[in-house]
């Protein structure tokens, strides 16, 4: 029972940071309809440029605000230069996403060449360990949680209260016609990356400072998991992402627990499979239906 | 064995299978569009079934029991049975539910594949002895270490791309070919001119990854071991490259792509400079290095080196044999007369190429009784109806937009389908056709019912449609957006492909004879040869009515034909309806253009918030004040 408990603390805490990512991936994917593979390489990066404040003693919750503005910026660079050019030209949905797949391995093996191959360890301070009946998190693990849980109110409030919100679903349900209600379409598409870099930067230190020690292949194991989330939730709409993340993380944390780590991947695989099988379009997805002509990618 | 034979036949043994993998990958996703990112894994499945089969017992991988099976197995033997196993992993995962996917999350399904299987195989010791992988996997040609061992591998290799080369050759050109590129143009487009696209996808699928088998099961024996570094899914992306540098769908652009990018990946690596102080990072830079080029090739032309020609199909000479002008046939002169006053119009201006109600009619007829040798009464006399359509229910969420609706469509005659926006009269022709599944009710075609029928096997049988908006296979010719049409083409069959023309040439022949003539009677002659895609909107709705007619249909249902056209193609499309009545052909008219309504309908159906709220003449619907309210006054 005290497993169970405690690993469900671990679940909950892994799963906040993944839905946190897979939120911003599907933001990614909802309104610019790019699936965007380079989004493992900003988490790389954000969990190495958190590694460089952390060596200075940077306070790590700083940090993770730091480094995730820096990366939001650089996520609208990025896909000003790249997916949003391409998609721009015409190119079809498999070009642009092969497309980010070399940027992706462009900017991790840049990473690496600066950074070398070692790994690297935070120097973390997970504060006070308190206990809530069976439960068992540090302060630090509680500071995750709850600020993920801020993040993603913050989120639905921006979706629904706000104009840019309103003007962000309907860019994701059909650009031209928003362009065509006066609705600034690359501005927006701008604030989505915005949002999703800020995301996606937030979600790698916080991972680096959860797994503690880390190397290059951070991003890709993460977002293997933030895929599976955003696709359990139905790519593209964040409240199935956060449903995701959570099942993901659980799901992960548990089968880590009871029988080995090395099958915590299997079990999100498992999860997956079960979803692509039984709904492939995911818990919330609309209807997936074929009608939208990309053919040829 | 010299260094120099050493270090070229590896690379020759590399190239070769990838380049095997890689045509493979280009009927899948080059010519049939299915966004396999998943390919690797196909190729992995050969290389392990391979290792499996011929590794013997247990023993002497140290205790490990994933080597049960100790078959021992003829390497020959083993590697076409790597080959069908492949194949057929490739036709369930095309089973699976991924095929009711749109392309996007298609793609993103392949993704998610390869990472699970790479995941379980890499998490499990006892599925290929997890991430150390299989090791000491026999050779097919034995084990002497001699060059001379190593050339004749390669000489294996080279066997089977040929084989590869042929088969995907063979498979990707004449009608299969062009069905394939109409699938991966506009899969609903190609189900509604009667191809089934799930064989047609399941087929590549399968032939794709058989290949990937093949090559997968020839890398693993030469190496000799295989483990889950060997098929990470930066491979597939790889191999996608290849395909779009050479350019998609263009066989010799592959094999380009190929060497230059593997090859000059392989290579180039070899002259890059060691970073000071940093041992190691030479493979680094060439990654950096294969990035930076393949966004630059990508930027520069999109299209690929090598971009897919299609055939020229309108500049061929006229075969007289199969052309059916003779002096004999009565209409052979009205065509004639037809084709030439459309020829000289075009050169006078805005009538160019009007058709004529009686000669296409003719023209039509003609075609259909050809069809039909043995006194088949295709044009039955009116009689019963063609179409019944009984309490059709479909509901969107708490909407019900089609509710209880019942009408006919008579033998030989053009009923129109009028009503206000969301009555429901798309989603009637979207469930008469088969695109759209009803919850209730039953549709039957000349007494037969259709209900369950997927929309290929109505188009097949004669219930034809158009869309809303026109949807032409952009990258295929105008000709060959007809020439995909015809039923019972012996070209599309898979053996009679691998065969070649012999097999199917003289029925190609006549078909674009045929084409032809058709397309010269809709005044479109000049646009033959031209991508379906550079037509402009009117052209586009002519191309998707002619390419109707090229499946005799016994009941067309246009969807809103005249929206937006001109005076000029409007007349030309109306003139066509008429004509086909003439023909025989039964015409379901969904329209909002009510002065065609008026000049073309027999009878009218209004429907209006998924009923049917009257039905009779256009003059007589006008009047009702039920209609007035429901269409005109809003």
């Amino acid at each position: 029972m005290n497993l169970f408990v405690e690993t469900l603390g671990f679940g909950i805490v892994s799963g906040c940071v993944i839905a946190l990512g897979a939120v911003g991936f599907s933001v990614q994917f909802g309104i610019s309809n790019v699936l965007n593979v380079a989004y493992g390489t900003f988490l790389t990066l954000a969990a190495y440029l958190g590694y460089l404040l952390n060596v200075e003693h940077f306070n790590q919750w700083l940090s993770v605000v730091v480094v995730g503005m820096a990366i939001a910026v650089l996520s609208v660079v990025y896909n000003r230069l790249l997916p949003g050019r391409l998609m721009r030209r015409g190119a079809g949905f498999v070009t642009t996403l092969i497309a980010t797949v070399w940027a992706g391995i462009g900017m991790l093996y840049v990473i690496v060449v600066i950074a070398g191959p070692t790994a690297r360890t935070y120097q973390v301070d997970n504060g006070r360990t308190l206990t809530f009946a069976a439960f068992v998190l540090t302060t630090s693990q509680l500071v995750v949680i709850g600020a993920a849980l801020a993040l993603m109110f913050a989120y639905h409030l921006l979706l629904t209260q706000t104009q840019l919100g309103k003007a962000m679903r309907a860019t994701s349900v059909n650009p031209v016609v928003a362009r065509s209600c006066g609705i600034p379409v690359s501005r927006v598409i701008d604030a989505a990356w915005f949002i999703s870099g800020l995301l996606c930067g937030m979600s790698g230190v916080v991972l680096a400072l959860t797994t503690v020690t880390f190397g290059s292949t951070l991003g890709t194991t993460f977002l293997i998991y933030m895929i599976a989330a955003a696709v359990f939730g139905g790519i593209g709409q964040p409240y199935g992402a956060m449903v995701g993340g959570l099942v993901v993380g659980l799901a992960t944390q548990l089968v880590g627990a009871y029988s080995s780590p090395a099958y915590e991947d299997v079990a999100a695989f498992v999860i997956l499979t079960a979803m692509l099988l039984v709904r492939p379009r995911g818990l919330f997805g609309t209807a997936a239906t074929r009608s939208l002509r990309l053919a040829g990618g | 064995m010299s260094p120099v034979d050493y270090y070229v036949t590896i690379l020759a043994v590399y190239m070769g299978t990838d380049l095997i993998a890689a045509w493979g990958l280009n009927l899948e996703f080059g010519v049939t569009g299915v966004p396999n990112l998943a390919y690797i894994v196909f190729f992995a499945c050969g290389s392990y079934t391979y290792a499996v089969l011929t590794v013997g017992p247990a023993s002497q991988f140290g205790g490990s029991e994933s080597y049960i099976i100790g078959a021992r197995l003829d390497p020959a033997v083993a590697i076409l049975v790597a080959m069908v196993a492949s194949a057929l992993v490739g036709v369930i995962i095309g089973l699976t539910g991924l095929r009711r996917l749109r392309l996007d999350y298609q793609a993103l399904a392949f993704l998610i594949i390869s990472f699970i299987a790479i995941g379980v195989v890499g998490a499990d010791g006892a599925i290929f002895n997890g991430l150390p992988g299989m090791s000491l996997i026999p050779n097919p040609l034995g084990t002497g270490k001699g060059a001379a061992t190593a050339w004749e591998y390669v000489g294996v290799v080279a066997l089977g791309c040929v084989f590869a080369v042929l088969l995907v050759r063979q498979l990707g050109r004449g009608p299969l070919g062009r069905a394939l590129r109409a699938i991966r143009d506009d899969e609903e487009a190609a189900s509604a001119v009667g191809k089934n696209v799930l064989w047609m996808r399941l087929m590549t699928q399968g032939v794709g990854a058989g290949l990937a088998g093949l090559a997968g099961a020839l890398l693993a024996g030469f190496i000799g071991g295989w483990s889950p570094n060997a098929w990470a899914y930066t491979e597939t992306m790889a191999l996608i490259t290849v395909v779009m540098i050479g350019g998609r769908g263009s066989i010799k652009g592959v094999a380009v792509g190929t060497i230059l990018v593997l090859g000059g990946f392989l290579q180039g690596v070899q002259y890059l400079p060691t970073l000071p102080g940093r041992p190691g990072t030479t493979e680094d830079l060439g990654w950096i290095l294969a990035a930076a080029a393949a966004i630059f090739f990508i930027f520069v032309r999109p299209q690929g080196l090598f971009p897919e020609r299609r055939p020229k199909l309108a500049l061929l000479p006229a075969r007289v044999d199969a052309a059916p002008v003779s002096s004999t046939d009565p209409t052979a002169e009205v065509l004639t007369q037809a084709a030439g006053r459309s020829a000289a119009a075009r050169t006078d201006g805005p009538a160019a190429g009007a058709v004529g109600a009686t000669e296409l009619a003719a023209h039509h007829v003609r075609l259909v009784t050809r069809r039909m040798p043995d006194g088949v009464d295709a044009v039955r006399a009116p009689g019963g109806p063609i179409l019944q359509v009984r309490s059709l229910v479909r509901s969107y969420g708490g909407v019900r937009a089609v509710d209880e609706a019942s009408f006919s469509v008579p033998y030989g005659s053009i009923v129109g389908l009028i009503g206000p926006n969301g009555a429901g009269k798309s989603t009637a022709l979207g469930i008469i056709s088969g695109f759209i599944k009803p919850d209730a009710g039953r549709v039957e075609l000349d007494g037969l019912d259709v209900t369950r029928l997927p929309s290929y096997r109505r188009a097949r049988i004669g219930l034809v449609r158009t869309f809303q908006l026109a949807r032409e296979f952009p990258r295929l010719t105008s000709l060959e957006n007809l020439l995909v049409a015809p039923l019972h083409q012996r070209g599309e069959h898979v053996t009679a492909s691998i065969v070649g023309k012999a097999a199917y040439g003289a029925q190609e022949a006549a078909l674009v004879d045929r084409a032809r003539q058709l397309i010269e009677l809709f005044g479109l002659a000049h646009l033959a040869d031209a991508p379906a895609g550079s037509l402009s909107g009117g052209q586009k709705r002519l191309l998707e009515l002619m390419r109707a007619l090229m499946l005799d249909p016994k009941l067309l249902l246009l969807d809103e034909p005249m929206a937006g056209l001109s005076p000029a193609i409007t007349e030309r499309l109306e003139n066509a309806c008429l004509a086909l009545r003439e023909a025989g052909v039964s015409v379901l008219l969904v329209e909002h253009e009510l002065g065609s309504v008026d000049r073309l309908c027999d009878n009218v159906i209004m429907m209006a918030q998924g009923r049917v709220l009257a039905e009779g003449a256009m003059e007589d619907l006008r009047r009702s004040v039920d209609v007035q309210d429901a269409y005109f006054v809003g």
